[in-house]
Parts: structure tokens; C-alpha cells; sequence
């Protein structure tokens, strides 16, 4: 294969072939059908608020608990909101949350595999000491650290240390410096394997600029593992999300979240059981469907791999 | 097969299985939701620490049930008319007072010595020294010397002279023969101290019960103390145990591992309310409004918040009955001042802020904000009613609570923020040191008749200045109040307690300088056999009256 | 083999050396001073008896000053003292490493039990109905809520089945046998979220294994299939399990923090939790790093079980890796 390799280095795999196999894997397409629907609700939610006509931030004391009817799918919460349209803008939140974290994992990992695979040598060990280092360490007790410390003692601007947002940024920040593990082991060592090819070398005779090389020649080669991680990651971020908010280190109210309505549900399990099931089930099929669909990507993308 | 359904059989098979719990009722798990942090009465301060000690130790004087000031390791409250309150000055010429106590027949340490005076002189020269870690020690400072007259008489000389001065609740005796070596050194007496290193030990304990286990994190066990001077306890063994996930302690309760949940240190007031409902058949949940003050510190130096109008306003607008009666089904009575319904001196004729959000809009008009863009308020420079409201992070039902007035609020045009901090930043950072930018909702704990000079003298608002002491956080400046404070400390007639206390609350619901909302009770859910409980509303737990516990 | 162990142990050292720098460094950058709420809950201390207690506590020094004394003392053996319990660190430490070990080390022999028979079977029968749902069982366990599993288990097993205790430790003097129903749920939560990787990794690790020449052969040899898959594809299927589960172990740390909470299950992870809340600087820290050990000590055992599973390894060869 690598004889008729472009010397640009381009892709290589054909987008029907990919598909032809990711159709294979019908539990991959089946995630990617829930995923899209799911974000799509979620993405739509003051359009469904504005047609169901609800206020999801509305407090109404005279409609706690509400069973579900025609106009709340899903009754109402402690506070008589409506549940429905919590969880799609929950949703929001935590595919947010999900989507940046992860990328903003891949984008730290990626630099780290590329450095190391490409340059080799000392700086080789030196990243991947640090990594197997970072990848050994008990994360949560430090994850907690991280959520626990003072931004504005970080020079932070105030007003982005105290904006109701602050919570949402902090989670997304601490989570991708510490997540970006797994993409750096898996891009170096594609980078390893790309590195002694044709092209790479070619481009290196004619002096190129390893940062070109990099950027130009090898990236694009070790884009499957890369995306097949961070769909992997959005799962593993959505519902790291909800442990820290269980922790209560999570995103705050007033913004919804799954993970913190269902912690929050979680005290009043036993009288509206329904409160604690929702937000559950939404963050379980979610972090479900981007495991199959990694799963399925992987198989997709790389023919030569085993199911692992 | 829901959660509910799943509920709804465990009642059933609790139900059959009663008979087993019922055999063996001379022992009794108590639930609470935190550990104490260590256990020197006099170091560590923690709620449930006074909850163990209750039952290990007893203080000289106590309010009980009733709010009366008893005594317990006392004989009889000294009083003027007896003669053991009298006038003293001290050596630099300032008034105090010398309050005479007796320590009670057959109090004696676990081990057998007898509690005398040694005690109580070793305890405050240990709470006086600079490096020994007792919190308090403003307490023991206050006590310019303590006399002792035999083993069971001393006198104790204040260098001030106030109304409450027979209450010494917080005057923690600790054995002189146990804590003499420890504390020769007192800058390590915090670590060496024989109530974190042997906690077990006999001789340290004098109540009906005494620690003869710990499991740090988890339990605390404890059995009778023989040399116990009152009742004979019931139970032959109580078992502390600690499960901080409310959650989790509720399904403990249910499956049989806890019997009672204290309501010092429990669940929430609306889990319990839940857990009333779907139980009420198997155990007692009884709730007891406290000296738990749930109300909303305001900056008064915030140009929003500076005019009366918007205070006014915003009392009008948040529905406090329906919360009280909607969240809380009336168990949480709605507060009009800082001074509870169940105090001596609370007087009922104060200025009331019923819900009326059309006198509300009203006030606003009348106080400029008279622009409605989006529904928002805007004042002529165009300025929007925006506030900002704080409280702890995760404290779900205050959480709830606040969306609850967010949500009242824009109802009548106020754009309220919601921006909740951790409760170790909220309190021992952003409030104390007045970092709040309007708005800060959270309780004071206190004991009856608590004169408000902390929180409302104009000399007690913090400061760089004053090293942030004080607790007069929203900055209010009124010479009615000030005077009334001064007075009510010093004129000791019931009189003039009476006209001091009323000036006070009406002063205090006219010029709003804080929201009062309600006060909060605390659930205490006891198995049907328990008997005897009887929470006390204050900070002085139930347990300062276990041997009254028994089972039926 | 005596080199090994030296770089290893100094590899570990450093670990240890840049963590403490960083958590207590980090601790340092948390709001809300434990005195300043002491303070703030009680009117009757005064600003001296704050800067008084600031001083106790060592709190009135600058970080990196704290942190040097801290170093200084510590090296010398002395790890000072839990400013929650009032006890030295180790005291409060210890019995709780201890409980945490035995929780992580049943739920990993629990996972692994259940992990290898699920991957062979799995790999057996690549595709089939049966591997389908391994799968889906696997991904299942890794995609549900810690904690929400945990709950769902006390209201399932010991609220309404009443078969096992919701939580706690059981008497204090009670032997561990008498325990072990204290420890079902917890193990099981723990074992569910773990058991997920390894079966996949077990499975895919023995396709690989059944793909070699070697197995072809002694299937050619007439061995039985049970005797091929379990005599010379297992064996050399775990040495790729042994390294994931070994890497596994601080993720693994990070779960028990969850059910030590939920089951009120006295650990390491929750008292961790706690000490950094509470801004006990001395637990957090000591906590922290001990934990970090356990993690490398389990990681530095992985590799000497691959070492002897595999005899192609020498020590020599660990070293050069």
C-alpha cells in the first residue's frame, strides 16, 4: 500500500470505502442515528420551549412533581420546571463539555505524539515518561485539586472568574490538560510508523521544515486514531462531567447539566424516582452511543486493526 | 422494575421484618451526616462533636428544651437576688462581676476521680494560653481570675458586666489529672491532648455514656459510664455511625443499619419531608423549627440596594409563604425578623412584607427603575436591575430555594444573578471580607436571647481596618439599633429587656438591612420504639438529655 | 536486576518529588483559609486569635516557605499532623490504605476473574450473537454513572432485597470474613466499571494470539480447542492484560473515591476527598502521595508479572525499555 502512496501524504483512506465499513458495523450506525438525534434536541431546545410553550428556567411552587401531560413530557422537577426541556439544554451543556474537553484534549495530545514521534531522541522520553507518569496517577484527588483552586489567585480576570460561566470553563480546561494521554500515545506511534515513510523523507531531503513535515505530511496520516479517541473521549468527558458534579465540583446551577440534575436528583430518589432515571438514562445512552460509535469509527478506519 | 416499585416492596419486607428489630432495642445507631474533627470539647468545634459529647460530657449550664438556662454539672444558676451574681471591679478599675457556682454531688470523672474546682481552674488557664489551640478563648480571657473556695465552690470574676453572664454553656471542663502533663507544654497540647490520642480513655468522659470506640471517619461507639451521677441510661450501648451521602443515610436507615437519624446533623428538610410521606407508617420524623435564621444579607452600600424602596420591594416580591408552605409544607416558618417566634422576648407588632408584587412594581416606580426593557427594569441613566445573589455550592435546598426568588424577582423586573461559592470560600472568604456585590443568602445558628451586637452594631461591620472582625457584613449604620444593642446588653431588668428587644426587632423590620426568610428546621426521624427525644431548637443537642432516651 | 531496581526506584522518587511540589502548590491555590471560617463562625474570636491560630497552624508563612519546611521535616521522617483529626497522618493514613487495597485488590482479581473467561469466549467466536453481547455488556458497565450504579444498587440489594448491608465496614472488631458481605456492593460497582477494558483487551489480545503460527500448529498437532486456546493462547494472551490492568490501577483509585463515598466505605480516596476540601494541607498531601506509590508499586509488580509470564523478557530488556 505504501508504494502507491500519494507523495503528499494525503489521506489515504476513500471516503466510500469508509463508509462501506462503518455500514458494516450497524451498532456504529445506530449511535450515530441516537447521537445526531439527541444533539439535534438539544441544539433545538428554546425552539421546542417556544412550541411546547414551557420556560425551563421558570420556577412555578404550585407545580412541583407534576406527572407527565401534553405539555411536560416528563412532569416537572422539585422547582415545577419543566424536565424535558432541562435535559435538552442540559444536554447542551454537557455535549458542550464533552465536545471541547475532548478536543482540547486531542489538540494538547497531538502536539505531545507528534513532538515525540517525529523528533525522537530525548524529548522522546522525556514526553512519554510524563505521559506514562500522568497516565499512572490517581486523576480524581487531583481533578478535585484543579476544581478546587482560586482562579482569580491565577490572574485570572475577574470577571471571568466570577461569571456563571466560570464553572463550565474550569471543567473544561481541567479536563483536557489532564485527558490528552491517550491521543499522545496513539499519535506518536503512528507518527513512528509514518515517519520512515517515502513521502516524509522525500520532503526531509528537500528540506523542509519539520514543523511542515509535521503539519503537513505526517498529521494528516495519523488522523484516525486521533479521531477515533476523541469520539471515545466525549463519552468518557460526559460522564467524568457528571462525577464531579456528584462531587460537587461540577457545572453550578443555575446552569442545567445531566450530571448535576442527576445529582441532584439523586436526594430525592425516593419520591420522584423519575428525576434520578431521566438524566441517567440520557447520559448512559449517550456515553454508550460514542463508545460503539469509536468503536465502529475504529473499525472503519483501520482495516488492519483487531477489535479492541 | 422503577425505583419507585422498588420502594414500595422494601416498605413490605421491612414491614414483616420488624419483629427481628425489635428484639434486640437495648441498642441504638444514630446516623449523622459528618465525623466530628477530633475531640477535645474545647479544640475541635463541630456539631457533631457536641452531639457525642452531649451524651459523654455535660456543661456547667445549658438552655434546655424550653429555652430556660439550667444547670447541668452546676447546682443552682446563680442569680442578683441570691447574691452569687455580684458587682466587682477589677484591678484596672473596670466593672465586672463575680458569679459563684457549686459543682453537683457525685460528679466524678469516668475513671473515679472526683470533678472538682482543680478541674475547672486547670481548664481556664488552658484556654487562656496564646499557643494551646483552644478556639474559644475569648471566653476564658473574659474571666479575669477564678477563685476556688473548697473542691466545690468557685467563683468566677468577669471583667465586664452583662446580662447573660451566668450562662457559661461553653466552658468545657477537663480533667487536671489526665491533661497536667500534656498541657506543660501548651504549644503542643493540641497534638498530644489525651482526647485525640486516647480517645477511649474512662477518665476523661462524666456523662451517662462514655467513648469506648473509634473508628476515625466512620463510628463512634459508646457505652454507659459507671460512675455516671444521674439516671441510669437505657440503652447499653449507642453506636454513632457517619454517612456523609444523605442519600446513602437514608437507605441505611431504611435497610435497618441506623435506627435514628439525628436531626443536629441529618438530611435536608425536604428529603425528610419525602421520607415522612413514604415512611411516616415505621418511624417518627419530627420537626423542629430552630435557631437556624435563613435570610439574605444585602449590601447596604450597593447603589441598588442603598434605597429602602428596593429593599421593600424585594420582600413583597419573593412569595416566602408559598416557599415555606410549597417546599417546606409550613415546617419552616416564615421569619419577619431575626428573633424567633419561640423567644422570650419576640414581639409580633413589627412592620410585615406580605406577598404583593403589584406594590412591589410600585415601589420600584417610585424608586426610579420605572423603564421596563425585555422585562427588565432600567432607571433613567439606562442602568438595568441587575443583582447579584450568592449562597453555598451544593447546598441543594438553598440552591433551590434562590431559583425560586431569581425566578420572583423577574417577575416584577429584577434581573438577579446567581453566582454560589463552595461554603469554605462563601464564608471564610467572599462574605467575611464583604466581597459580595449584593446579595448573600445563608443562616446564623445561635442560642436564645443572642444580643445581634455582632451582626448589627455599626462598630462591628469589618474592615481591612479591623482585620475583618465583626459580623455586621451588610454594613448597616443605624444610632436606634446601636443604642438599643447597648442598652439591652447592660439593663438586665426584664423590663427593660422587654422594650430593648422590641426596639430592636421593630427597628430591624423597618429598615430592612438584611431579608429575613424563614426559619429552618431540622428533621429528626426516629424509629416508632424510640422515646424521649426532645430536640431542643438551639444549638444544645437532644443527647444533653439521653438518659430520658428508652425503648418501647 | 539490581540496575532495574535502582532506575526504577529513582524514576519513582522523582514522581513523588514533582508530585508533592505541584499538589501542595496547587493546595496553596484553594480560597478560603480553614482559620477564616473558624473565625467567621464565631463571633468571639478575635483578629488576634485568627492571626494566633494562622500561626499555629503554620498558615501566616509564604507557600514555597511552607512547602521547604514541610520537605525539610518530612525527609527527616516526620509527616507531621492531620489538622481535621488532630492525629499524625499516618495514623489516620494507614488503616485506610489498608481498606482501599483490599477493596481495589478484590474488585481487580473480580474483574480479571470474570474479564479473561468473557474475552476468550468472545474471541472464540468473533462476530457471533455471543460476543455481541459482551460487548454490549461491556460497554454497559463503562458507560453508566459510578455513583448512580452504586445507588441503584443500595436501593436494589439492601433497601428492598435486604440482602446486604447498604453500607459501613461492619463491627470494628469483627474478622474479615464477617466483612466480606460489607464489601459485595462495593467490589461489585468497582469490578463493573473496570471489568469493561479488560475484557475487551483480553479478547482482542487473544484473536491476536490465535492468529499466531504457533497455535496454528498445535492445532494441527490434534490438540482439542480448549486445550489450544487455554495450554499456549492464554498464557501469552495476559501478558498485554497484565500491562493494561497495571496502568488501570490509578483510574481504579479514582473509582474507589466514588464508592468508598456511596457506601460509606472508609478509604483512602474519600479521605483524600475530604483533606483537600477541608484544606488539611499535611493529609492531603501525605494522601496523595501514598496513593500516587501504591499506583507505581502496582505498576513496577506489572512489570515484573510480565516479566515472568514471559520468559522472552529479561530484566535486561525491562531496563532498556
Amino acid at each position: 500500500m505504501s508504494s502507491i502512496a500519494p507523495l503528499t501524504g494525503a489521506a489515504q483512506s476513500e471516503p466510500p470505502l469508509f463508509w462501506l465499513r462503518l455500514r458494516r458495523s450497524r451498532a456504529a450506525l445506530v449511535s450515530a442515528v441516537i447521537l445526531i438525534i439527541i444533539t439535534s434536541l438539544a441544539l433545538l431546545a428554546p425552539v421546542i420551549e417556544f412550541l411546547l410553550g414551557v420556560d425551563a428556567t421558570r420556577v412555578d411552587l404550585f407545580n412541583q412533581y407534576a406527572a407527565p401531560d401534553s405539555t411536560h413530557w416528563l412532569g416537572t422537577d422539585e422547582a415545577g420546571r419543566d424536565v424535558f426541556v432541562r435535559l435538552l439544554y442540559g444536554g447542551r451543556i454537557s455535549l458542550l463539555v464533552g465536545l471541547v474537553a475532548a478536543l482540547g484534549a486531542a489538540v494538547i495530545g497531538t502536539t505531545i505524539g507528534l513532538f515525540a514521534g517525529y523528533h525522537g531522541g530525548w524529548l522522546d522520553t522525556v514526553l512519554m515518561r510524563t505521559t506514562d507518569g500522568v497516565i499512572a496517577l490517581p486523576l480524581l484527588p487531583l481533578l478535585i485539586v484543579l476544581a478546587a483552586i482560586d482562579l482569580s489567585k491565577l490572574g485570572i480576570p475577574e470577571a471571568i472568574a466570577n461569571s456563571e460561566m466560570a464553572s463550565l470553563y474550569r471543567i473544561v480546561f481541567i479536563i483536557a490538560i489532564v485527558g490528552w494521554t491517550t491521543v499522545a500515545r496513539l499519535v506518536r506511534a503512528a507518527t513512528l510508523s509514518v515517519r520512515t515513510r517515502e513521502f516524509v523523507r522525500a520532503a526531509e531531503a528537500m528540506g523542509t521544515s519539520s514543523a511542515k513535515i509535521m503539519l503537513r505530511h505526517i498529521l494528516p496520516n495519523v488522523v484516525s486514531p486521533i479521531i477515533v479517541a476523541t469520539t471515545l473521549s466525549i463519552g468518557v468527558v460526559i460522564l467524568l462531567e457528571s462525577v464531579l458534579s456528584f462531587l460537587g465540583l461540577g457545572i453550578q446551577p443555575p446552569i442545567p447539566s445531566w450530571g448535576n440534575m442527576l445529582t441532584n436528583a439523586q436526594e430525592l430518589a425516593t419520591r420522584a424516582p423519575a428525576l434520578a432515571i431521566w438524566p441517567g438514562t440520557v447520559i448512559f445512552v449517550t456515553v454508550m452511543a460514542f463508545n460503539f460509535l469509536g468503536d465502529g469509527l475504529q473499525d472503519a478506519l483501520d482495516p488492519r486493526s483487531v477489535r479492541r | 422494575m422503577t425505583i419507585r416499585g422498588m420502594i414500595a416492596t422494601a416498605a413490605l419486607a421491612t414491614v414483616l421484618s420488624t419483629g427481628a428489630v425489635q428484639a434486640q432495642k437495648d441498642e441504638l445507631v444514630i446516623g449523622i451526616s459528618q465525623f466530628p474533627q477530633g475531640f477535645h470539647p474545647n479544640i475541635a468545634s463541630h456539631v457533631a462533636l457536641s452531639l457525642i459529647h452531649g451524651m459523654t460530657r455535660r456543661p456547667f449550664t445549658v438552655y434546655d428544651a424550653e429555652w430556660q438556662l439550667i444547670c447541668q454539672l452546676c447546682t443552682t444558676v446563680p442569680t442578683r437576688e441570691a447574691g452569687t451574681i455580684r458587682d466587682w471591679t477589677t484591678p484596672d478599675g473596670k466593672d465586672g462581676l463575680a458569679v459563684d457556682y457549686t459543682i453537683r454531688d457525685g460528679a466524678t470523672w469516668g475513671d473515679g476521680t472526683p470533678i472538682t474546682t482543680k478541674d475547672v481552674q486547670f481548664t481556664w488557664a488552658i484556654g487562656r494560653e496564646e499557643t494551646s489551640g483552644v478556639n474559644n478563648q475569648e471566653l476564658y480571657r473574659r474571666m479575669e481570675k477564678i477563685e476556688a473556695q473548697d473542691a466545690h465552690n468557685f467563683t468566677i470574676f468577669w471583667n465586664k458586666r452583662t446580662c447573660d453572664v451566668a450562662a457559661i454553656n461553653d466552658f468545657e471542663v477537663v480533667p487536671a489529672h489526665l491533661e497536667a502533663d500534656a498541657a506543660s507544654d501548651p504549644s503542643v497540647y493540641r497534638s498530644r491532648n489525651a482526647y485525640d490520642t486516647d480517645p477511649t480513655q474512662p477518665g476523661l468522659y462524666f456523662g451517662p455514656y462514655r467513648i469506648t470506640h473509634v473508628e476515625p471517619g466512620a463510628t463512634v461507639v459508646l457505652e454507659p459510664n459507671p460512675t455516671w451521677w444521674g439516671t441510669a441510661p437505657f440503652f447499653r450501648k449507642i453506636t454513632i455511625r457517619t454517612v456523609e451521602n444523605t442519600a446513602a443515610l437514608e437507605a441505611n436507615l431504611l435497610s435497618g443499619e441506623i435506627d435514628y437519624i439525628a436531626g443536629e446533623d441529618g438530611i435536608s428538610l425536604d428529603q425528610a419531608l419525602t421520607f415522612e410521606k413514604r415512611h411516616g407508617e415505621r418511624f417518627n420524623v419530627v420537626f423542629k423549627p430552630g435557631l437556624f435564621y435563613e435570610h439574605i444579607d444585602l449590601r447596604l452600600d450597593n447603589p441598588v440596594l442603598e434605597d429602602i424602596r428596593v429593599r421593600q420591594a424585594m420582600l413583597h416580591a419573593i412569595d416566602r409563604n408559598s416557599i415555606s408552605v410549597r417546599l417546606f409544607e409550613g415546617k419552616q416558618p416564615v421569619a419577619d425578623t431575626s428573633v424567633h417566634p419561640l423567644d422570650q422576648y419576640h414581639v409580633d407588632d413589627v412592620r410585615k412584607y406580605p406577598f404583593d408584587p403589584a406594590l412591589a412594581a410600585t415601589l420600584l416606580d417610585e424608586a426610579g427603575w420605572t423603564d421596563i426593557r425585555k422585562g427588565i427594569r432600567h432607571n433613567a441613566a439606562g442602568e438595568p436591575l441587575l443583582l447579584e445573589i450568592m449562597t453555598t455550592a451544593g447546598n441543594r435546598v438553598r440552591e433551590l430555594v434562590e431559583q425560586v426568588i431569581q425566578s420572583n424577582l423577574r417577575e416584577i423586573g429584577i434581573d438577579l444573578r446567581i453566582r454560589n461559592q463552595p461554603a469554605r470560600v462563601l464564608f471564610g472568604q467572599t462574605i467575611r471580607q464583604r466581597q459580595f456585590t449584593g446579595m448573600a443568602m445563608f443562616a446564623w445558628f445561635s442560642s436564645p436571647r443572642n444580643v445581634p451586637r455582632t451582626t448589627l452594631h455599626s462598630s462591628m461591620i469589618p474592615t481591612v481596618g479591623n482585620g475583618w472582625s465583626g459580623q455586621n457584613y451588610t454594613g448597616y449604620r443605624s444610632d436606634v439599633m446601636d443604642t438599643a444593642i447597648d442598652r439591652v446588653e447592660v439593663g438586665c431588668s426584664e423590663e427593660d429587656q422587654t422594650r430593648h428587644w422590641t426596639t430592636i426587632q421593630q427597628t430591624y423590620a423597618q429598615d430592612l438591612p438584611v431579608l429575613p426568610l424563614y426559619f429552618r428546621a431540622n428533621a429528626f426521624i426516629m424509629p416508632k420504639w424510640l422515646k424521649g427525644v426532645t430536640p431542643t431548637g438551639h444549638q444544645y443537642p437532644s443527647t444533653l438529655w439521653v438518659e430520658n432516651w428508652t425503648a418501647e | 536486576m539490581l540496575a532495574f531496581l535502582t532506575r526504577r526506584v529513582l524514576g519513582m522518587t522523582i514522581v513523588l518529588a514533582v508530585m508533592s511540589f505541584v499538589v501542595f502548590m496547587l493546595i496553596g491555590l484553594m480560597p478560603g483559609d480553614p482559620i477564616d471560617i473558624m473565625i467567621a463562625s464565631n463571633p468571639e474570636l478575635t483578629p488576634a486569635d485568627g492571626e494566633r491560630l494562622k500561626r499555629l497552624h503554620g498558615l501566616d508563612l509564604p507557600l514555597w516557605e511552607r512547602y521547604r519546611n514541610w520537605l525539610g521535616v518530612a525527609l527527616s521522617g516526620d509527616l507531621g499532623f492531620s489538622r481535621t483529626y488532630n492525629r499524625p497522618v499516618l495514623d489516620i493514613l494507614l488503616p485506610r490504605l489498608g481498606n482501599t487495597v483490599i477493596l481495589l485488590g478484590l474488585s481487580s482479581l473480580a474483574a480479571i476473574a470474570i474479564a479473561i473467561p468473557l474475552g476468550v469466549i468472545a474471541a472464540t467466536r468473533p462476530q457471533s450473537p455471543v460476543d455481541g453481547a459482551i460487548n454490549l455488556f461491556c460497554f454497559a458497565g463503562i458507560s453508566v454513572p459510578p455513583f448512580w450504579l452504586a445507588l441503584i444498587f443500595i436501593l436494589l440489594f439492601a433497601v428492598t432485597l435486604g440482602w446486604l448491608p447498604a453500607g459501613g465496614m461492619g463491627a470494628p472488631d469483627a474478622c474479615l470474613f464477617a466483612r466480606l458481605e460489607f464489601l459485595v456492593l462495593p467490589v461489585a460497582t468497582l469490578t463493573i466499571a473496570s471489568l469493561a477494558g479488560y475484557t475487551r483487551f483480553a479478547r482482542s489480545a487473544m484473536i491476536e494470539v490465535l492468529r499466531q503460527d504457533y497455535i496454528r500448529t498445535a492445532r494441527a498437532k490434534g490438540l482439542g480447542p480448549a486445550r489450544t486456546v487455554f495450554g499456549h493462547g492464554l498464557r501469552n494472551a495476559m501478558l498485554p492484560l497484565t500491562t493494561i490492568i497495571a496502568l488501570d490501577f490509578g483510574s481504579l483509585f479514582s473509582g474507589a473515591l466514588i464508592t468508598e463515598t456511596m457506601f460509606g466505605y472508609l478509604g483512602m480516596g474519600k479521605l483524600i476527598y475530604d483533606s483537600i476540601l477541608g484544606n488539611d494541607f499535611n493529609l492531603a498531601l501525605v494522601g496523595l502521595l501514598l496513593a500516587t506509590l501504591v499506583v507505581l508499586i502496582g505498576n513496577f509488580l506489572a512489570d515484573i508479572a510480565y516479566a515472568v509470564l514471559d520468559p522472552r523478557i529479561s530484566f535486561r530488556a525491562l531496563e532498556a525499555a
